[in-house]
């Protein structure tokens, strides 16, 4: 087992800390909320001030408070939504790759169909097919959102799982007789972790994508207050013509924020699988100091222009006798 | 290796006729059935028979039977009829298909292109000043399409008034295969086309860079250099590899733009399939909604073959398939 | 430190015009850069990282390699002979850094066989080494498979090599000579119409030779370039080296963890240790006679074909941390010959037995407390010394 190294990398320790930042906010957005979402008992198209702190919309509703609030539906969602399709492409994924032959045939053929038909449209039909008191259930739609979701991450892990098959500690274990599954369990499934994480969130961050689409064209019950609700009203109500930023450009910046985050993590993640993607050495700064070029130029190794340091070996007996 | 490629696509289409088929009948409470039931006197008995027909024929029929009617009228072009705008779907999407093709076929091309080369330079110049357009570019890939694209409006088109505001060509110009039309349709395409890109391109160019910084390692770059090429060649080694797994990607990544492309059409009125759809899903114009979702898998499923065979042209390893 | 130093003959002829790059006047009037000599390397040092991770991976090296001669540099994984090979030509990887010294090249000029240029390839500048990369200098890879873009015919490769460095040579021209190179290493010149992962392993290793051969260098480096081949492929290409060298006349650089297949091929071996020279000697010397204790032990690990059976000893321990090296010489925890002197104080290397050869080991310092161990002090035949060749030893 390897042991966890902390992450050095300022991306990924940025990318941490904004998702970090949004999942409290889904935590206890709501009870920070100054009022109620719907509550429609303010003056109508207030700009920002400190009774509001994002004005309100064209119905008098506390932007600030939709915004807090609207942050659970959407995180929520998308992160069922995630786990769901995670879980789907594990279990499709690493069983086609293990399994081979006609299973990995069938099960490859699933996921590459399930790829190749676009996900929106796909969303959409299904979605417009929903009875409406359907399309008020999250997590419903948590569901079908997975189920669009889950080829990329399936085909990923069927690579990896292929790979690490025909690796010698799986053989070793194979042949001291350990049963298939447990081979799966104990020994594939530890190496797969960073692949899994980084499809993890990738499927995520898809979702987010996904929910908040369908809210703004409408497809989702405007009952449940999220990010893509809150864009389905300002349009419709004219926000972005009437320059009520205050109003459709919150929302837009958290989804885009929570994304960034959780794409920077995944650099991170990256970084970890390919070692080569890693940054190695100095900074510019200190290259610089030591007289080497900014950058490392494939080809043309560089030269120390520094004095040479002779070699420091253990024991200072040996300097001591230079 | 094509006709397995091919093999494929022509399955998933079937799936995605199926699918197309088999959802209404799923749902709780026969959606199809209520429409149809909703309709009689809405609309002609011709529009009548054709939209029955177009799912399936009678209701009285057994499931299969249904099937192979629909079946067959899909293959005589009978996509039904639009409840809301009472033409045939057929004809309806003749008319904004090319919109969309045209407006998703240029991002891509200059999305991918730009993406492309400014991964292999990122992936090259690593540790350079070009290193924090990285996460400008990931910023971007998060925002939504609709979003980006209605900033944009206000910000350039509404407010700064560098782009035309809202559709694809202005009033004042006849349409038809003149100078002065295309002149304008390019004009007016330029925003939306713009905001396409912005949203796809870091797909494209982090790809691209993780796969330059790999084929950096690889021995036939050092190869090139102990050559003593100069320096483009030897980027050029490095780019014709990198940027393999970037193009077998493109099914994944032509879902995504498609998916987005038709949000930012609606921000626009670009009168393309997008606006279409949304109109269809609030209206429950099922027959039309049925019609686009096939026409726009089977385009996103022709632009996967196209590119399919342009990495089996680019790859020679994919050719033979063992080694001597 | 370094055994060589320059007699008369060494010097360049008078009439011989010379071109220096990047040597001071007193280095050309010493001789250095003469044409007797087609790489010079001085106190050569290469550290992976910088700062306090720094690793010393080639520690002071000097060498020489004449004209037209052989070098093989042995040693096990991790003793530094890939790091100095391939930093002598600023083709070392990241982290890899030139600490100090210089490799200087003497290569002739193309137009005039009596023009040498000498060109300082530690201070030279990226123009000046595109201009005498493969001209000069070429490199096989260990692995033809990956050193060969996979998605380009084997022919782009040599086609895209002779316009950069003879641009006046026409299309046409270009495929005969690259005909004419494959014809040399015994392939048919269809192979280059191929994409490599369709060509067998022995001759895509053949074509990585032809190619370096292509514009005649000075020097060609190869780096363990049977490794990856079968026994009988080994000999064959070893063979087919060693004629196309006389053939030809360039200077070879051989690295290897095999000893055995530098014994026929080289003129001169220099076996590393921990990034250090320990013993530097003529081939045939360096197996009949060895006097290292660590050559000793590489010899013992590959069981000759020929000959009495010996046992296999191989070489205890594993090999050292170059972050924690001991005091003293880097070979003593798995030295068997090891003194108490070799713990606390590291040997240099010297020339012994009055010759080119030179060890770095208290064993043979002549105020060595014990006599030189029987193994260490077998008598060579004097017939495969280059330098010494007429000289009988006790």
């Amino acid at each position: 087992m390897k042991t966890l190294r902390l992450p050095k990398s300022p991306k990924v320790i940025l990318g941490l800390g904004i998702v970090g930042f949004f999942i409290l906010m889904t935590v206890i957005g709501p009870w920070l909320a100054p009022y109620s979402p719907s509550a429609t008992n303010f003056a109508a198209n207030l700009t920002p001030s400190t009774h509001h702190w994002l004005g309100t919309t064209s119905l008098g509703q506390d932007i600030f408070s939709q915004l807090l609030v609207g942050a659970r539906a959407t995180m929520v969602v998308a992160l069922v939504a995630g786990l769901v399709a995670t879980i789907l492409s594990v279990t499709i994924g690493v069983a086609a790759g293990y399994l081979g032959g006609l299973p990995d045939d069938g099960l490859s053929l699933l996921s590459n169909v399930f790829l190749a038909i676009p996900g929106l449209p796909l969303l959409i039909v299904i979605d417009s097919y929903l009875p409406v008191n359907s399309r008020s259930n999250s997590f419903v739609i948590g569901l079908i959102i997975s189920l669009t979701g889950w080829a990329w991450g399936a085909r990923v892990l069927r690579a990896q799982t292929m790979s690490l098959r025909n690796r010698d500690f799986v053989e070793a274990a194979r042949i001291i007789g350990e049963k298939r599954y447990r081979v799966m369990f104990s020994e594939i499934a530890p190496n797969l972790l960073p692949v899994l994480a980084s499809s993890f969130l990738f499927t995520v961050l898809y979702s987010i994508g996904a929910y908040v689409t369908l809210a703004y064209i409408g497809l989702t019950s405007t009952a449940v207050w999220n990010w893509g609700t809150m864009l389905y009203w300002a349009q419709a109500n004219n926000a972005p013509l009437s320059n009520e930023w205050y109003w459709f450009v919150p929302p837009g910046i958290c989804i885009a924020l929570v994304g960034t985050g959780l794409a920077l993590v995944n650099f991170g993640i990256d970084e970890f699988i390919n070692p080569r993607l890693r940054a190695a050495g100095l900074t510019s700064r200190q290259r610089r100091k030591l007289g080497l070029p900014r950058r490392v130029r494939l080809g043309f190794t560089p030269v120390l222009h520094a004095a040479k340091t002779p070699r420091v070996n253990a024991s200072p007996a040996k300097l001591a006798s230079q | 290796m094509i006709a397995r490629r091919l093999s494929l696509y022509a399955l998933t289409a079937w799936v995605a006729i199926t699918v197309n088929f088999l959802l209404p009948r799923l749902m709780p409470g026969n959606p199809v059935q209520t429409m149809i039931g909703k309709l009689t006197g809405q609309v002609t008995p011709a529009e009548m028979n054709a939209i029955q027909l177009s799912f399936g024929g009678s209701f009285k029929q057994g499931l299969f039977a249904q099937y192979l009617t629909y079946l067959t009228q899909l293959f005589h072009g009978n996509f039904g009829v639009s409840i809301t705008l009472g033409a045939p779907v057929g004809a309806i999407l003749r008319e904004s298909v090319p919109w969309t093709v045209g407006l998703i076929g240029f991002s891509t091309i200059i999305s991918f292109g730009v993406g492309t080369f400014a991964g292999a330079l990122l992936g090259w110049t690593r540790g350079s000043r070009l290193d924090s357009l990285i996460p400008t570019a990931t910023f971007f890939q998060a925002i939504p399409y609709f979003f980006l694209g209605t900033v944009m409006l206000i910000v350039f088109a509404s407010n700064l008034h560098w782009f035309p505001v809202l559709g694809a060509y202005s009033q004042n110009v006849t349409p038809g295969w003149n100078w002065a039309f295309v002149g304008n349709v390019i004009r007016y395409g330029e925003l939306p086309v713009i905001s396409i890109v912005f949203s796809s391109v870091a797909g494209w160019m982090l790809g691209m860079r993780n796969m330059m910084i790999t084929m950096v390692g690889e021995d036939f770059v050092l190869m090139a250099v102990a050559k003593g090429l100069p320096r483009r060649k030897v980027i050029m080694h490095a780019a014709r590899n990198a940027i393999l797994p970037s193009i077998a990607n493109l099914s994944l990544a032509i879902g995504l733009v498609v998916s987005g492309a038709l949000l930012v059409e609606l921000v626009f009125n670009y009168p393309g399939v997008g606006d279409l759809l949304l109109q269809a899903v609030l209206n429950e114009d099922y027959p039309l909604i049925q019609g686009i979702f096939l026409v726009i898998t089977l385009t996103v499923l022709c632009a996967n073959l196209i590119a399919d065979v342009v990495y089996l042209a680019l790859d020679p390893r994919t050719r033979t398939e063992a080694a001597v | 430190m370094s055994a060589d130093t320059f007699d008369i003959q060494a010097v360049s002829p008078p009439n011989a015009r010379h071109a220096v790059h990047g040597l001071r006047e007193d280095d050309v009037a010493a001789g250095v850069g003469g044409n007797e000599f087609v790489l010079e390397v001085n106190d050569f040092s290469v550290d992976y990282g910088v700062g306090a991770n720094m690793v010393r991976a080639v520690n002071d090296v000097s060498l020489n390699l004449r004209r037209s001669k052989v070098l093989g540099v042995a040693g096990e994984s991790g003793s530094g002979k890939s790091t100095l090979v391939y930093a002598m030509t600023r083709l070392l990887r990241a982290p890899g850094v030139i600490s100090g010294g210089n490799v200087t090249l003497t290569f002739a000029d193309r137009e005039d066989e009596k023009a040498f240029t000498t060109l300082n390839l530690v201070t030279a500048t990226e123009k000046e080494l595109r201009k005498i990369r493969w001209t000069h200098v070429s490199v096989v890879l260990q692995s033809a498979l990956s050193a060969l873009d996979p998605v380009l015919r084997v022919g782009r490769e040599f086609d895209e090599v002779l316009k950069t460095h003879r641009p006046d040579m026409t299309k046409a021209q270009r495929r005969q000579r690259a005909a004419e190179l494959l014809t040399m290493v015994g392939l048919d010149d269809d192979r280059l119409s191929r994409f490599p992962h369709e060509i067998s392993g022995g001759q895509r290793q053949r074509i990585m030779i032809a190619l370096a051969l292509a514009l005649n260098p000075d020097l060609v480096i190869m780096d363990e370039p049977t490794t990856a081949l079968d026994v009988v492929t080994q000999r064959e290409i070893i063979g087919e080296l060693s004629d196309l060298r006389s053939r030809f006349g360039f200077a070879m650089i051989f690295i290897t963890h095999d000893l055995s297949l530098l014994v026929e091929l080289a003129d001169e071996i220099v076996v590393m240790y921990a990034g250090e020279i320990v013993e530097h000697a003529g081939a045939g010397e360096l197996y009949e006679a060895p006097r290292h204790p660590y050559t000793l032990g590489l010899l013992n690990s590959f069981p000759p074909l020929h000959g009495p059976r010996r046992e296999l000893t191989g070489i205890p321990g594993s090999p050292p941390d170059l972050s924690d090296l001991p005091a003293g010489c880097n070979f003593y925890p798995r030295c068997p010959f090891k003194m108490s002197r070799c713990e606390h104080e590291a040997p240099t290397l010297t020339a012994i037995d009055g010759s080119d050869r030179s060890v770095a080991c208290w064993l043979h310092s002549p105020d060595s407390p014990v006599p030189v161990p029987v193994e260490l002090s077998r008598t060579a035949h004097p017939t495969r010394d280059p330098v010494t060749s007429s000289e009988e030893r006790p």
